[in-house]
């Protein structure tokens, strides 16, 4: 994991109730034990959504800017409104435009419903985190996670600065998507990971997200396999069940069942993929407890 | 195949047999269209004529069907899948899993004035990016295939999975979002100068902050868009009209699909908050992949296997009596659930399990025994 903390901005990605929150929070403790100083994101519209994220840290939602969640963790929507208004004042400085600009209503609303400035603004959010300093120059933040929502929303956005520099090559904009790439698509301070369970449909998701991701230019850490069921059987034993198993109708069938498909799946996948599979075992655990066991899942979980 | 009399109006049953319109949501991970797909089946075999139409489909699903994905419209079940499926004549069963950018270049096409206005549009290059990442548009243009297959009148029943997104019932707020914009005075700042000094003072304003900020080219492609798509979609807000009206109409059915997560069950509450605020016919839940009727299971016993049975064998079966006792306790919390859920539903919904299958929606055989499960359920409620 020692890659992951060297970076300056993570995207953990995956479907829903996959885990992708606990992964992220996980991962934003490992940093806090490395002594980085961590912000973690996620993308919000400031509405009524309960976030699974904000509650690993005890919180119902998280701050609309950055505020610290926990000794040494920061947290923040990226809010597609607030990335565009800093943007444009940031680009029109204090001028009589900027401040018009600030006060317009029209503007607002025309910005937070116009097809892409949305997620530009989600972009520009996340620039502004990745620019911000310290007095003394260090990066504000060491390491800025983002726990990115449904595959749709995550390839629309790491497809963002291309697909915009296709548009138009000259100007503030390009520069930003310029600097935000700079960030993103670079090996060394940007990756995604994608968090998968050892199921037949979420493992072929995530491939197909690496593959998406990939064309994207987006450089992928690994896919973390989530919730792997414990096998306390010997491979003999397996084979004594199998047909015990299908010709009765017991408990504890399914929990058998789910073991074997686990091991065909980690396998395929393990097979199938150009990127590290990090694994992390099913836990009982809940809170404090389970992001402590899943932050030592993911270094122990490493390949050398 | 019939259903039997006594169905309870208030089950599955009940509604794949009734409804004209049966609308699948949830978050996402949850077997959303898979329970699309069973529902879908279910109608056919009871020998209506059903469309399902999923937005952004799994491979997986199209593969366990026997259909493509994308095609430019509707396309019926191959026969052997049809069979496998147990559906007969006059039932039918047809899928459109569909790519959102073919939709909307066709709803582009349809409402264009003109061949001329239509290669405009799709030769636009913010449309081309734009279908591509604007919220909204998907939506809408699901919405618009939807309305376009009931005023047809080709099938008896529409069963529509919708798309996944971080808060499910987006699909029906981001259509008048869309609206709002495009026919709403902030779009009209971008069209050629009129109204009130006040309007034109603020046009002025949005130009030169697009100008400045964007850059010429694409302020200017900007507002060709703009102008473009305001013609095209003028109808729209009359279109959404009629696209409530049909929402809300008796024999539509909002069915809520949850897994027995915590995560799931929270959102699955928020939308049922949701649907009853934008006053939908909320149907019921799905408490899917759930454990909760097990009752014919038994524990593995060792002792069952003490004679001859293998040392193998018999150690397994005591392994497999921790799973077990997991198990078992799952289908009990399940059940908890279950009946929380049908509180929640109180006299107007349903609540309704259906079973895990390994293996998912990859096989046409678990979508038939999902089937089966939903057209078994002839009492309203939890059991």
């Amino acid at each position: 994991m020692s890659s992951l903390l060297d970076r300056r901005v993570v995207l953990v990605t995956g479907k829903g109730g996959v885990g992708r929150s606990t992964v992220t929070a996980a991962m934003a403790l490992l940093a806090r034990r490395a002594g980085k100083r961590v912000l973690v994101t996620e993308l919000g519209d400031g509405g009524t959504d309960y976030s699974a994220l904000a509650r690993m840290f005890g919180q119902d939602r998280l701050p609309e800017t950055s505020a610290p969640l926990t000794d040494g963790i920061d947290g923040s929507l990226l809010l597609p409104g607030t990335g565009l208004e800093l943007f444009l004042t940031a680009l029109l400085r204090f001028g009589p435009l900027a401040r018009a600009a600030a006060h317009s209503d029209a503007l607002r609303r025309l910005l937070n419903a116009a097809p892409s400035f949305r997620e530009m603004g989600i972009f520009f959010h996340l620039l502004t985190y990745l620019r911000e300093k310290r007095p003394d120059g260090t990066p504000a933040h060491d390491l800025v996670l983002v726990d990115m929502p449904a595959t749709g929303h995550t390839l629309a956005l790491t497809a963002l600065p291309a697909v915009l520099l296709r548009l138009v090559s000259r100007g503030p904009i390009p520069d930003a998507l310029r600097e935000g790439q700079s960030y993103l698509n670079n090996p060394e301070t940007g990756a995604a990971y994608v968090v998968t369970l050892p199921e037949a449909l979420p493992i072929s998701e995530a491939l197909e997200l690496a593959e998406g991701l990939k064309a994207n230019q987006m450089p992928i850490g690994g896919i973390v396999l989530n919730r792997i069921p414990a096998d306390p059987f010997t491979s003999g034993e397996k084979a004594a069940l199998g047909p015990l198993i299908e010709s009765n109708a017991w408990y504890g069938a399914d929990g058998f069942r789910r073991i074997l498909e686990s091991q065909r799946c980690s396998k395929r996948l393990v097979q199938a993929s150009e990127v590290p599979v990090l694994e992390v075992n099913e836990s009982d655990r809940t809170g404090p407890h389970l992001l402590e066991y899943v932050a030592d899942s993911l270094v122990a979980g490493v390949p050398a | 195949m019939k259903l039997p009399d006594g169905a309870s109006p208030r089950s599955l049953a009940h509604l794949t047999q009734h409804a004209r319109i049966i609308v699948c949501c949830g978050a996402g991970g949850v077997g959303k269209t898979t329970t699309a797909a069973s529902l879908a089946i279910a109608a056919a075999q009871l020998g209506r004529k059903v469309l399902v139409l999923t937005i952004d489909p799994s491979k997986r699903l199209a593969e366990a069907l026997g259909v493509t994905r994308n095609p430019p419209r509707p396309v019926p079940l191959p026969d052997r899948y049809q069979a496998a499926a147990g559906i007969e004549a006059p039932g039918s069963l047809e899928t459109w899993m569909l790519d959102p950018k073919l939709v909307s270049d066709q709803a582009v096409r349809h409402f264009a004035k003109s061949e001329e206005a239509a290669n405009a549009i799709l030769g636009n290059r913010i449309y081309q990016q734009a279908t591509a990442i604007v919220a909204g548009l998907h939506e809408y243009t699901a919405m618009k295939a939807l309305h376009g297959f009931i005023t047809e009148g080709r099938y008896e029943l529409v069963v529509l999975d919708t798309p996944p997104s971080r808060n499910a019932l987006d699909f029906l707020d981001a259509p008048s979002r869309l609206a709002r914009f495009l026919d709403g005075p902030v779009f009209k700042l971008f069209l050629p100068k009129e109204g009130s000094l006040v309007a034109r003072a603020a046009s002025r304003l949005v130009n030169r902050v697009m100008h400045s900020v964007f850059g010429h080219e694409f302020a200017t492609e900007l507002t060709q868009f703009f102008a473009v798509f305001s013609e095209l979609f003028g109808s729209l807000n009359s279109d959404l009209q009629d696209m409530r009206t049909l929402m809300t109409g008796p024999d539509v059915g909002f069915v809520l699909v949850s897994s027995p997560s915590p995560e799931a069950l929270t959102e699955a509450h928020f939308f049922q908050d949701r649907i009853r605020q934008l006053e939908l016919p909320f149907a019921g839940f799905v408490l899917n992949r759930s454990c909760a009727r097990n009752e014919h299971l038994s524990f593995p016993d060792p002792a069952h296997f003490a004679g001859g049975a293998s040392a193998e064998t018999v150690s397994a079966v005591e392994k497999l009596k921790v799973l077990a006792r997991a198990s078992h306790l799952q289908s009990m919390r399940d059940k908890g659930v279950l009946a929380d859920l049908a509180l929640r539903a109180g006299g107007e919904g349903f609540a309704m399990a259906l079973p895990s299958l390994d293996g998912g929606a990859s096989d046409v055989g678990n979508l038939v025994a999902l089937a089966k499960t939903v057209l078994d359920e002839r009492r309203s409620g939890p059991r």
